[in-house]
């Protein structure tokens, strides 16, 4: 005769088991980077230019920016304090100028190339990429990052599609495409086919971010993400 | 034959009845397929029933991952002959949890989202069966179902946890049930259709249902097994409207195949046990259901 306590046993054991709270093991390593935030296209000779970065570790993470060093590459076009960015134009050329981050004994770097002309150029306010998909979830179409009016946009293009079966299909801003920590939350996806804007909060700068993710947030399911081109 | 075929009927109804959580993720009440209860018959349940799941079905039916998530309801199913052609069905699920797991930072360890869980009473279900046909050859009859929204449709700290869609459900079922036997084993087959009438933005949806039972060691250890599929008739809100995930989210869909074991320890009193998981399926958890009971059948 099967034992009614040792049923009751079993089964009420088997609940304990599986109904706590676990660990789910997120893989979010990414390619630690430095970014330049106001990169110019020209400085005017005899004027000066501080020049700032952003710097993230291979978690997404915000590095202190004090770490990033500055150089020149041809300082006889241009000096810069390799510890403040504040740069000097001392005559016409071309050159690049560097910014340096060594996290775990790696340096990375991103560059400016500067030209020294008669007068300062900063560049181009528009930043684009294109959406993909990592999931089994429709998301694909170009977006362009753009500062008009001293407010900066999101948006996208007419090829943008995305699926609509989703519960809760958020948009954001990040650093890190594999988590929605730390990132920006734009909003509520508010279209799924077609052009669109977001209008993104005053404070926000146009280099902050490097990427656009979709998330699902009730699944806590990343949709896909585009990394920006320039 | 006859007397055996009367036999078979009379010991398969209770598996009929025992199908709480048999159903991958609604758990929907099949009270006794195309059979009711008889005048002053009762089952009664106690079971438990879950699902964890870590990947679910895409919009395009495929399997894409998710957070760890699980659901657990403890729950009551009654069903009582009010007369021979009518039968009243309960489902009280009155402890329901939902979990969510931590997320880890594979890079830094650390928690880059905490997990979260609730407890309250879930969605439940009564229903009235009404016996359409009743011979030695089959069975018919159609049941109302009222899903009442009595869990909690937007717990936790951010509203994504749930024991219930919140939603009222209206469903009209018709089933049709055959006693069968194999030489001295009795067994049964049924099949049913239905239709869900969804409120607050939920799609609308089509049921189905084939089942088969077999009796052995007398009566006294039946296997069933089962195909359940719903499929979202899509007349409702975007998906992306709602904010239901899990086995509660809008427009999903799934086809799953159950099989079940229930042991009588008693004349009256047995236990059972079931597996169940889809072969296909569209925004919805991905992943096998399970379920214990201790049921009481009094005829």
């Amino acid at each position: 005769m099967i034992n009614l306590k040792n049923i009751l046993f079993v089964g009420v054991s088997a609940l304990l088991l599986t109904s706590c709270i676990g660990d789910d093991i997120v893989e979010d390593t990414i390619e630690p980077e430095v970014r330049i935030t106001n990169p110019i296209d020209t400085l005017e000779r005899n004027t000066s230019y501080t020049f700032s970065a952003l710097a993230f570790d291979d978690a997404g993470m915000q590095i202190d920016p004090n770490q990033v060093r500055w150089k020149s590459l041809d300082t006889s076009l241009i000096e810069i304090d390799s510890l403040s960015g504040e740069a000097f134009a001392k005559k016409l050329g071309t050159t690049a100028i560097e910014a340096d981050i060594t996290y775990g004994n790696v340096l990375y770097q991103d560059a400016d190339i500067v030209h020294v002309g008669n007068t300062t150029v900063v560049q181009t306010v528009a930043r684009t990429g294109s959406l993909r998909t990592t999931s089994s979830y429709t998301l694909r179409g170009d977006f362009t990052l753009i500062e008009e009016n001293d407010a900066l946009q999101l948006r996208l293009a007419s090829n943008y599609a995305a699926s609509s079966s989703l519960p809760g299909l958020y948009v954001y801003l990040t650093n890190n495409p594999n988590t929605v920590v730390n990132a920006l939350e734009v909003g509520k996806a508010i279209s799924f086919s077609g052009e669109h804007v977001y209008n993104l909060p005053a404070g926000t700068s146009i280099n902050d971010y490097q990427y656009v993710l979709y998330f699902c947030k009730p699944f806590n399911v990343k949709v896909g993400d585009g990394e920006f081109d320039n | 034959m006859e007397n055996l075929t009367i036999k078979m009927r009379s010991q398969s109804l209770p598996f009929f009845l025992v199908l709480i959580g048999s159903l991958l993720f609604t758990q929907t009440v099949q009270a006794g397929g195309g059979w009711t209860a008889g005048k002053g018959n009762g089952y009664y349940k106690l079971s438990q029933w879950w699902i964890v799941a870590d990947q679910h079905f895409t919009d395009a039916g495929l399997i894409d991952p998710n957070v760890t998530s699980g659901i657990f309801n403890t729950s009551l199913y009654a069903e009582y002959g009010v007369t021979d052609r009518f039968t009243g069905v309960v489902y009280f699920p009155f402890f329901s949890r939902a979990t969510m797991n931590n997320q880890i930072s594979e890079t830094t360890g650390n928690i880059i989202s905490q997990g979260d869980a609730i407890n309250s009473i879930g969605d439940t279900d009564i229903g009235l069966k009404y016996g359409i046909l009743k011979n030695k050859k089959v069975a018919l009859s159609a049941t109302l179902k009222l899903g009442l929204p009595i869990g909690n449709a937007s717990g936790g700290r951010d509203g994504n946890l749930q024991t219930g869609d919140g939603e009222f459900n209206q469903i009209l079922q018709l089933d049709a049930g055959v006693p069968l036997s194999l030489g001295k084993i009795p067994a049964y087959f049924n099949t049913y259709v239905g239709m869900n009438n969804r409120s607050e933005g939920f799609s609308d949806e089509f049921r189905f249902g084939l089942e088969a039972g077999l009796g052995l060691s007398k009566g006294k250890l039946w296997l069933i097994g089962r195909i359940d599929g719903v499929e979202s008739l899509k007349n409702g809100s975007l998906g992306t409207d709602i904010n239901s995930t899990s086995v509660f989210a809008n427009n999903s869909e799934f086809t799953s195949a159950s099989v079940e074991g229930a042991y009588y320890l008693t004349k009256k009193l047995g236990v059972s046990a079931s597996f169940a998981t889809a072969f296909r399926g569209e925004i919805i958890f991905a992943a096998p259901s399970y379920s214990l009971g201790i049921f009481l059948d009094i005829k």
